[in-house]
């Protein structure tokens, strides 16, 4: 079992795992020929499945992958991993392989960062002009200062110096056995496929949403607690945001308490639909749910697709705007909701995404 | 009696602050030391494994500085005066210097502090007065307790240091800036003209906790970044990692360029600058296989070829490579120990030299020690106060053979002996006794 490469994209590769530990600590990294795939399946919330081409990342000349089953699976510390990995974004050559330290498997990354001396302290300008403006109070310390100040050596000119750093992260190899009852969720054709818009946007109103829900909830607990029941009682504690959309270009951002009710429209966003090619056979995109949909007039309630899904969790999916993609939101009505989340700058978009899915809550 | 008094322009107040914030980090309260041409500021940290102190120049940092001692009720002031020294809690203190924030007003920012000790026999209050005189004729007035203390110093002979180099902070700081937050320990070596600082953590870890075990960080830098570096190649000190960041962290506020001078592990490191009337160092007793320790102290140099090697050969190579490093005085009963990791380092490393592994595989080459010799002891956190105890004294004079329970019984017998050169404690009660006297 062999894997090592450099790393072409550090920058891509640590947003994309800051927002994968997001969501959970420990992430499923399945290397193979031609994709890598980021997987977190957590005890409750969000599941996501990552799948990027080699190149997204790494660097496929020197990208060397072997194994008897044709992929290495690897349990890895995800948090861990985006540590290591700033060390690498400025650097110009990053190098991650896979390796062994007495019987601990490691991740071990090698960066080589350089940067240029300066000629003279950076440090001595504010240090001087902080001397001289205090000489106004006083003189005597401040002589002494000075001349400590300007009788420092200054450098001997420029240079490139190099710094080498090594991360090497522990980590659990996976027997292919272990990761084959594993598969992407199935679920049935959604309702609404809708195009989301900027997602800092829609990240801080449904923040908003959810810190409004937060603290208005916990009053009202506590003045109508007769009425809660203790089924519901826990999720409570991280209020429920509901979202919607229909094919005619809407998507609406609602959440709701006893007190008040509030909500957040966009409107004239893109209903992708699904590339012929993907349906199933003997099937026609007429007969998709989301087809059928789009028939409904804009107007008509019966046209929307709902699922209530948790704010905080909400919150923490949105962290992958970091990573500034297109994002496709799948609704299936009081069901799921799935997002595809699309690398930018890629060399072919379809091949690099995300998919989230989370599951409604009940109401 | 004593009478000190001082003041201090803004920016000293201010480099002051820096300074107790540094303290702060090492332990709660710091011993304040008054002589005739110097204030010290020092802490010994509670596991006594590290050791600050700020030393600040009568003539170079204070507005002015006044320190006089009288004796037995005689007025005149002795030839020699005497130290005084009390125990502050260093919160209280900070409250007292704020730093640059507190300057937001610039009306009512500090103009000048003015520091006196009030001791005197006949009052019931003996206060430490902190006058700060701001604009607009604000004054801020503290009166701080303090206790008498035993100020504890760790003597750190810097003659005999055999291993020193000097740096820019700031390059410290980079390399500080990759560490995990939960990194523990610093292991800093050197080879091939290379620098190599490496995090460890000795938390105890089974198979079943794999994920949770720490990222290892090694960044490794040119030796050329120093301004000088004079130490012996692959010989691996390791200090705690919080006393690592807290001396240069100062060290880049002070904007000076910081040396480190030590001799082998489980000897003190010591961690120096100087700028603007302040002399800084921090004493900070390193970890790792002392030479000549009953295993082999270079294990972490070369696991592979020293983890089973038995004392004999140890001992010839001692003998072999002694006069080498013959200036170092050899201690009472251990004169040929301090040697045995050097020779025995050197000896493996030349065979190392012939393994193929470049500069890029030095991680190999002494990371899996850690594997030997710290991951495995599960109770480490237990023992760790003891093996890391300081010792007092950095030329090995002591008659303790290496860090361990031992090291209590030396460490007072220099205790008293330092006593005795402070003549009599300058203790509240001590002074009292005085005043009793029949012919006061």
């Amino acid at each position: 079992m062999r894997f090592r490469t450099q790393i072409a994209n550090a920058s891509i590769f640590s947003k994309l795992t800051a927002s994968l530990s997001s969501l959970g600590k420990v992430c499923w990294m399945r290397l193979e020929k031609d994709f890598i795939r980021f997987t977190i399946i957590p005890d409750q919330g969000t599941q996501v499945w990552a799948q990027l081409p080699i190149d997204t990342i790494f660097e496929e000349e020197s990208y060397i992958c072997e194994s008897n089953t044709g992929a290495i699976n690897l349990e890895v510390p995800i948090g861990a991993l985006h540590r290591a990995l700033r060390s690498a974004v400025s650097a110009k050559l990053s190098n991650l392989r896979l390796t062994k330290k007495g019987n601990v498997p490691l991740l071990a990354l090698t960066i080589r960062a350089t940067s240029w001396t300066t000629t003279s302290n950076a440090l001595d300008i504010p240090e001087t002009t902080a001397a001289a403006a205090a000489t106004d109070h006083s003189s005597s310390t401040i002589d002494n200062s000075a001349t400590t100040t300007t009788a420092r050596p200054s450098g001997t000119g420029p240079r490139e110096r190099e710094t080498v750093i090594t991360q090497e992260i522990p980590i659990k190899v996976l027997h292919e056995s272990a990761v084959e009852g594993l598969h992407q969720p199935r679920c049935r054709d959604p309702d609404v496929n809708i195009l989301l818009p900027s997602l800092i946007q829609l990240k801080s109103i449904s923040e908003r949403f959810t810190k409004l829900a937060t603290t208005n909830s916990s009053n009202k607990t506590s003045t109508a607690g007769g009425a809660t029941s203790t089924t519901t009682a826990p999720s409570l504690s991280s209020p429920k945001l509901e979202l919607s959309a229909n094919m005619h270009g809407s998507l609406k951002v609602a959440v709701g308490t006893d007190a008040f009710r509030i909500s957040s429209v966009w409107t004239d966003l893109l209903n992708p639909s699904l590339d012929p090619g993907q349906l199933d056979e003997g099937r026609e995109l007429g007969q998709l749910p989301s087809e059928r949909m789009r028939e409904v007039p804009a107007d008509d309630e019966a046209g929307w697709a709902k699922v209530r899904i948790d704010g905080k969790d909400w919150s923490r999916i949105l962290s992958v705007g970091r990573l500034n993609p297109r994002v496709v939101a799948s609704f299936i009505n009081e069901t799921a909701l799935v997002l595809y989340v699309f690398l930018p700058g890629s060399w072919n978009e379809q091949d690099s995404c995300l998919t989230y899915y989370m599951t409604s809550y009940a109401v | 009696m004593t009478t000190l008094s001082f003041s201090l322009a803004p920016k000293a107040i201010y480099q002051l602050h820096d300074a107790l914030m540094c303290l702060a980090k090492f332990d709660d309260s710091v011993a304040i030391e008054a002589e005739i041409d110097l204030l010290r500021l020092s802490v010994l940290n509670s596991t006594k494994t590290a050791y600050s102190a700020f030393v600040f120049e009568a003539d170079g940092f204070f507005e002015s500085y006044s320190f006089g001692r009288v004796r037995n009720g005689s007025s005149s002031r002795t030839a020699h005066p005497e130290k005084f020294s009390c125990q502050v809690l260093i919160k209280a203190l900070l409250s007292a210097f704020k730093g640059k924030t507190s300057g937001r007003d610039k009306d009512t920012s500090v103009e000048r502090c003015e520091v006196e000790l009030q001791e005197d026999l006949d009052e019931s209050e003996c206060r430490l007065v902190i006058r700060l005189v701001c604009g607009l004729g604000v004054i801020k007035l503290y009166k701080l307790t303090y206790e008498p203390v035993h100020v504890q110093h760790a003597i750190f002979d810097r003659s005999k240091a055999t291993n020193e180099w000097s740096i820019e902070p700031k390059y410290l700081k980079e390399i500080t800036d990759h560490f995990g937050p939960s990194a523990e320990h610093l292991d800093i070596y050197s080879e091939q003209g290379k620098a190599v600082f490496t995090s460890f953590t000795t938390k105890s870890s089974d198979g079943k906790e794999i994920l949770r075990q720490p990222v290892h960080t090694s960044v490794a830098i040119e030796k050329r970044d120093f301004d000088y570096y004079l130490a012996e190649d692959h010989l691996h000190v390791a200090i705690h990692m919080k006393d690592f960041k807290a001396a240069i962290a100062h060290a880049e506020t002070a904007n000076a360029k910081i040396t480190a001078r030590f001799t082998r592990p489980s000897r003190p490191l010591q961690f120096a600058y100087e700028s603007e009337g302040v002399k800084t160092e921090f004493t900070l007793m390193t970890r790792g296989d002392s030479p000549g320790e009953d295993a082999p102290g270079s294990s972490r140099a070369a696991p592979q070829l020293s983890a089973r090697q038995t004392p004999a050969p140890v001992q010839i190579s001692q003998r072999n490579t002694a006069p080498e490093t013959a200036q170092m005085p050899p201690p009472r009963s251990r004169s040929i120990r301090p040697l045995t990791g050097t020779s025995t380092r050197a000896s493996q490393s030349n065979t190392e030299t012939q393994q193929p592994p470049p500069s890029m595989e030095f991680d190999s080459l002494f990371v899996p020690a850690d594997d030997d010799r710290q991951w495995d002891v599960p109770n480490d956190e237990d023992e760790g106060p003891v093996e890391d105890e300081l010792g007092w004294d950095a030329t090995g004079e002591q008659t303790s053979t290496g860090p361990g329970l031992r090291d209590i019984e030396p460490r007072m017998a220099q205790t008293s002996h330092e006593e005795e050169e402070m003549g009599i404690p300058p203790t509240q009660r001590m002074s009292q006794l005085h005043g009793l006297g029949l012919f006061d």
